[in-house]
């Protein structure tokens, strides 16, 4: 139980000190897994990843109640660069570059969590290596890329901040499927050479599921659904909304709240 | 031939102030309108080390330079930090008053008296020729060629070395900046602890050339211009528009009026403000690319 990597638990988030965007989101992710977190538009995903990443004082956002565990320490009062010295790296929705520096420099601007025999020319060929794309695109500056390259400079640059676990906000954001499976893959690969950890937001709910080993659905800022891949994917309500299935055509509103189903994980 | 040499160094001692604008409004967006107090704070410091450790000149500047690097740590920790995130203006403002503050400190504890730190280091400021007819103070020179130093060492520090990328980057976008683990406050320490570190020596070196006294703040204030000509985010065009401002101002002396002097770096940058107000090599509206 109180042995998972991150424990979020009961947290509500507050823009602007009226806005509610997330009330009592609790969920939990182990060591080494890809967890997925699934919702649709403005379901609070994005700031449930941003208050694990942690706010600074122009985002006017503050975590008013409940809390964030990592490796047993409290960390929902943390800025984000505590966080990602404690090994948690965000890749976020929107902007994940810095667009006037060259890719190299894109990498070469992060710091690293402090871990032993850390080599930082060794961790960029490795990340050129997961994205041999990069690799061409050295010394191009980051706001010509595309966005299937700027994803892979997201996710690369976060990997130079040798992390232990990612949060990864909506890699398909705008990509062509073949780019997003491509995209899923380098993050198993990462998983499985790397050991590193994932938190997956999605709204893309078919390709998160297919790599996940766990699942949440969030709606209206609260935790709606949670359970493993099969069950989500075979879950009524996630069939119609989530993957365009269903065998009738209903109404968003009528659907009655989703039931709200026992954990049986952790 | 004398005006030219003139040119160049009014705009090596404008380049030299800006440098410490440009700085701390990259990385913060912040306009340092304290400068030219901190500048002569600077200037002070050499005062006082010169008076300090009398009969070793090249301590007493190297202990003043460390100072003034310190006093820009000092601000940034004691006033600024608090303004982190908070809106531009709250900490511009700040900035007004801090350099109020000093102004009446200073006066308070050295007077309003004209000093000559030189003199105290046991030197004097001779005048070079160059060529026929044109002479440059040693001064002068050394200014000019410090100049060239520190825009040459900030170009490679910014292009070349990870903390100098990290400036770059915390300044394109600062919360990104904070979540790839780049701490924002050192790196705003730095960005203040190097424009009090130029401005300062800005400020000895102008103070040895003629003297020390509260016209420095003006100096201070002139270069501004010369920085929002250059469009104040550009170490480039923080140097061309010095040049500029400089070129201007020694020619309306020359040809005019030298009583125009204090006006002219102001008639430049409202020209610019009207035809390019981005400023040379500003960063125009940045474009929105998803
Ligand atoms: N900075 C902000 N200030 C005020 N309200 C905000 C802010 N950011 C988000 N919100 C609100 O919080 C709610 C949740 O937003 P969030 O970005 O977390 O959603 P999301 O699940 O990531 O959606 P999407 O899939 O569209 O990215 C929305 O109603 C949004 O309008
Ligand atoms: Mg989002």
């Amino acid at each position: 139980m109180a042995d998972a990597l991150l424990v979020v638990e009961q947290l509500e988030v507050v823009y602007q000190r009226v806005i509610t965007a997330v009330q009592g989101v609790s969920l939990r992710v182990e060591k080494g897994q890809i967890v997925a977190l699934l919702g649709t538009n403005g379901a609070g995903k994005t700031t449930t990843l941003r208050a694990i990443s942690g706010f600074i004082g122009m985002d006017d956002a503050r975590v008013t109640e409940g809390t964030v565990t990592y490796k047993g320490e409290r960390i929902e009062n943390l800025p984000p660069h505590g966080v990602t010295s404690l090994g948690i790296v965000l890749v976020p929705e929107r902007q994940k570059v810095f667009e006037n520096l060259t890719v190299a420099e894109n990498l070469d601007a992060n710091v690293a969590r402090v871990v032993k025999g850390f080599d930082r020319k060794r961790l960029a060929a490795s990340v050129y290596e997961y994205f041999p794309a990069l690799a061409r695109l050295r010394s191009r500056e980051a706001g010509y890329l595309s966005g299937g390259e700027r994803q892979m400079l997201g996710i690369g640059a976060a990997l130079m901040c040798a992390p232990e676990m990612l949060l990864v906000d909506e890699l398909s954001l705008g990509l062509s499927p073949i780019m997003v499976s491509e995209l899923m893959q380098r993050l198993l690969a990462i998983r499985r050479e790397l050991g590193t950890t994932i938190l997956l937001v999605e709204q893309n709910a078919q390709v998160a599921l297919d790599i996940a080993d766990y699942g949440y659905v969030i709606e209206n800022g609260r935790i709606v659904l949670d359970g493993t891949p099969e069950r989500l994917s075979s879950h009524q309500d996630i069939k119609e909304f989530y993957l365009g299935g269903g065998s009738t055509r209903r109404s968003y509103r009528d659907v009655k709240q989703y039931r709200r189903s026992r954990r049986w994980y952790g | 031939m004398q005006l030219t040499i003139n040119i160049v160094v009014l705009a090596a001692i404008y380049a030299l102030i800006c440098c410490g604008y440009v700085l701390i409004y990259r990385v913060s967006r912040v306009m340092s309108l304290a400068h030219g107090e901190l500048m002569m704070l600077g200037a002070y410091g050499l005062f006082a080390t010169a008076g300090t450790f009398s009969g070793h000149p090249l301590i007493a500047i190297a202990v003043a330079a460390v100072l003034a690097t310190m006093v820009g740590v000092l601000v940034y920790v004691a006033l600024m930090r608090s303004m982190t995130g908070e809106a531009v203006l709250a900490a511009v403002l700040a900035t007004i008053a801090l350099g109020i503050f000093l102004r009446g400190a200073m006066v308070l504890v050295w007077s309003a008296q004209e000093q000559h730190p030189i003199r105290l280091l046991g030197w004097t400021n001779s005048a070079v020729s160059i060529g026929e007819t044109a002479r440059i103070s040693a001064a002068a020179l050394v200014l000019v060629v410090v100049t060239a130093l520190a825009y040459l060492s900030l170009y490679f520090f910014l292009k070349y070395t990870v903390w100098g990328i990290r400036m770059r980057a915390a300044g394109q976008n600062p919360l990104l900046a904070a979540q790839r683990g780049i701490g924002l406050h050192g790196i705003y320490a730095l960005a203040w602890a190097l424009a009090t570190f130029t401005g300062g020596i800005a400020g000895m070196l102008i103070a040895s050339d003629t003297a020390l006294d509260q016209t420095m703040i003006i100096i201070g204030l002139k270069a501004f211009p010369a920085a929002l000509v250059g469009g104040l985010d550009s170490l480039l065009g923080a140097l061309i528009g010095s040049l500029i401002v400089a070129a201007a101002e020694v020619l309306m002396i020359h040809y005019i009026d030298p009583l125009l002097a204090d006006v002219v770096p102001f008639f430049v940058l409202l020209v610019f403000l009207i035809v390019r107000p981005w400023g040379l090599y500003g960063s125009k509206e940045e474009l929105d690319r998803v």
